[in-house]
């Protein structure tokens, strides 16, 4: 195989511990990403992606598992062997009201990793970078000396993405990148890391909830219930042939935006995400799944492949 | 006006006026909601929904915001002319409004049972014990079992709070119901879930709706009308037929070129160049003009004004291209 692998996660762990018992946020996840490619985490508030990119990245320490990051094994790492890989493994926060100190300009944020890290010296070097990276994000100049709390949720997402980009990363974990985007911007802005993925070789993993951003976007695409990946697909595949009911659950959910015209039938699922405290040993999603029947309430299955390259945790299939 | 229209906006301007600037948020927007029919007004951020949305409920933070001139027309009488007890009286019981954030619009130390009390009390007289009994009811209506009256907010998940505002909306049947981006801070199959709830209870409860969104999927979903926001003017109006299959304005076309959900993978994205104009300092002529592929020297001369679309009774659009009569968007040539 030509292309090499970046990045391998071996049945990847965390538990929270809880007054009321483990939390099970990230429960036995495994993958690979080639250099270059993308990987699409999808699923709901508290499926467990965001946790699982901050534990790639060891934001958080895993409670077990493995992660191997361009052939060395990084599980084990102290804070100050992660420091020099920093710059390789960067990332994109979901809520750029809380991922920005409030104290800092623009300026003072775009320039900061380029300085921590020390990539340029001179102060005409770094303000140009700044300027550099603030249009290629889209930040108009004139707001090099605002601070974020001056700016709507976008211009401020922008600043995140132009934080990111500054080091020159090799992986990028994209945790909703776009979802507090306007539709006109998130276009510009998925464009953009399209752009800067083919001429960096950028690798990313692009955690989201909007199915439609993922399929734009990845190559592969797993689909996260509880802690668990449910479905894993290249990403043609998976929009051609859901085959988890979670998946499937969640693709007739979305909007789309056809009036008048053939749409598909709408699947509503029921209830709510359970709580991923103390899990009892049954399917994750049974008690949501309208085909769920007895054999689902033993055991929890396992992601088997079904077909090359499609894997799924499904009990029914 | 109108007897068949629970809202008319006329020639709505509103400005936020700080030390710094003068920020025109809404310029000249006209908006009709006739009974039973539900608008959905899309745009971006800035683009004047919200603000045009408080409008109606006479709420425009002031100082800064000034409502500078225009007529709200609820139900045959003036907003803009209320004496404040009958702001009051409006606010609540004729139009109910529903915020994005559902974490932030409840009271933390209030159980929701009296939270949708209150409403009820405050609005029709019943006492705390006949109140409470409706709130319970309330709940049950929007699929939330009666026993979690006693409960507070936080012991609810994001869409069961978003279903409790809800509640605290409808309490007092209003006439027009004003949605704020009502689905936006939820999962996608939770989306679906309120929506289809919402949709269920405006037919039931025969009410108007206003629907602010960003996103085309929910417009499709819920609205039987759409108003195209940008730059506080609406480029383009008419039925969601209208809008979405025979789209006339450049914006709108660039908001479907925009969209993901459609393409195929590898498919480059036509995003709108540019940004969104500084609203304290719009450009001269049609606001868009900047950003717009089909710009001529002509669109930066006057703002253009809505005009009815081939003499439609329903489509307006607002773009100086239509002068030439041969003008096409992109997408409308073909023969598509």
């Amino acid at each position: 195989m030509a292309s090499k692998t970046i990045l391998e996660v071996q049945n990847l762990t965390k538990y929270f511990t809880t007054p009321a018992g483990q939390l099970h946020a990230v429960d036995g996840v495994s993958f690979s990403i080639e250099e270059g490619k993308t990987l699409g985490i999808v699923g709901e508030s508290g499926c467990g992606k965001s946790t699982t990119g901050r534990t790639i990245l060891k934001l958080i320490e895993p409670t077990s598992g493995k992660i191997i990051f361009d052939g060395k094994d990084i599980t084990k790492y102290s804070r100050k062997q992660m420091r020099p890989l920093r710059q390789e493994m960067q990332m994109v926060f979901q809520d750029p009201f809380s991922s920005l100190d409030p104290r800092q300009t623009v300026m003072q944020l775009i320039s900061e990793p380029i300085i921590e890290h020390k990539l340029l010296k001179s102060k005409a070097d770094i303000e140009k970078r700044t300027l550099e990276l603030m249009e290629t994000v889209g930040l108009a100049e004139r707001y090099i000396n605002v601070y974020p709390h001056e700016l709507d949720g976008g211009r401020r997402q922008r600043i995140g993405i132009a934080r990111a980009l500054a080091v020159n990363p090799k992986l990028i974990v994209c945790d909703e990148p776009v979802s507090a985007l306007d539709v006109s911007i998130q276009a510009q802005i998925l464009n953009l890391l399209r752009k800067l993925q083919k001429d960096f070789g950028l690798t990313y993993i692009f955690i989201t909830h909007d199915l439609s951003v993922v399929k734009y976007f990845s190559d592969d695409i797993a689909v996260m219930y509880l802690g668990q990946m449910v479905e894993k697909a290249p990403s043609d595949l998976l929009f051609e042939k859901p085959t988890h009911p979670y998946t499937k659950a969640l693709l007739s959910a979305i909007p789309l935006p056809i009036v008048g015209k053939e749409k598909p039938q709408r699947q509503l699922i029921k209830g709510e995400i359970t709580s991923p405290v103390n899990l009892p040993d049954e399917c994750r999603f049974c008690k949501r799944c309208d085909v769920a029947a007895d054999i689902c309430k033993q055991g929890n299955p396992q992601l088997r492949e079904i077909a090359p390259n499609h894997f799924v945790a499904c009990s029914r299939v | 006006m109108n007897e068949d229209l629970v809202l008319q906006i006329k020639d709505l301007v509103v400005h936020y006026e700080t030390e710094d600037a003068d920020v025109h948020a809404v310029n000249g927007i006209d908006i009709e909601i006739a009974k039973k029919r539900t608008l959905g007004l899309v745009g971006e951020t800035g683009a004047g929904k919200t603000t045009t949305a408080l409008s109606i409920l006479n709420l425009v933070p002031n100082p800064p915001g000034v409502i500078k001139q225009g007529e709200i027309w609820l139900d045959g009488e003036n907003v803009l002319e209320m004496k404040p007890h009958e702001l009051e009286h409006m606010r609540g019981n004729d139009v109910a409004m529903i915020f994005q954030d559902p974490m932030t619009a409840l009271n933390p130390v209030m159980t929701v049972g009296d939270q949708i009390g209150e409403s009820i009390m405050l609005h029709q007289g019943l006492d705390k014990k006949a109140a409470f009994e409706k709130a319970k009811e309330m709940l049950k209506m929007v699929g939330i079992a009666e026993s979690r009256a006693y409960d507070y907010p936080h012991q609810f998940s994001g869409g069961m709070k978003q279903r409790v505002v809800i509640a605290i909306a409808l309490a007092c049947n209003p006439k027009l119901l004003i949605a704020d981006e009502p689905t936006t801070a939820l999962d996608v199959t939770i989306q679906a879930q309120v929506l289809e709830l919402m949709k269920q209870l405006i037919r039931e409860k025969e009410m108007s709706m206003l629907l602010i969104t960003h996103d085309l999927g929910v417009v499709a979903e819920v609205c039987e009308d759409v108003a195209v926001v940008y730059a506080g003017r609406i480029v383009e109006k008419g039925t969601a037929d209208d809008v979405f299959n025979h789209m006339r304005h450049p914006y709108t076309e660039g908001l479907f070129d925009s969209l993901p959900n459609l393409k195929q993978r590898g498919e480059e994205l036509v995003p709108i160049q540019g940004l969104m104009p500084d609203p304290s300092d719009l450009p001269p002529g049609c606001a868009f003009a900047p950003r717009c592929p089909y710009a001529t020297e002509a669109c930066t001369k006057a703002v253009p004004a809505l005009q009815s679309v081939e003499g439609s009774a329903t489509h307006f659009v607002a773009c100086t291209a239509y002068a030439d009569p041969d003008f096409k968007l992109r997408r409308n040539r073909d023969g598509k």
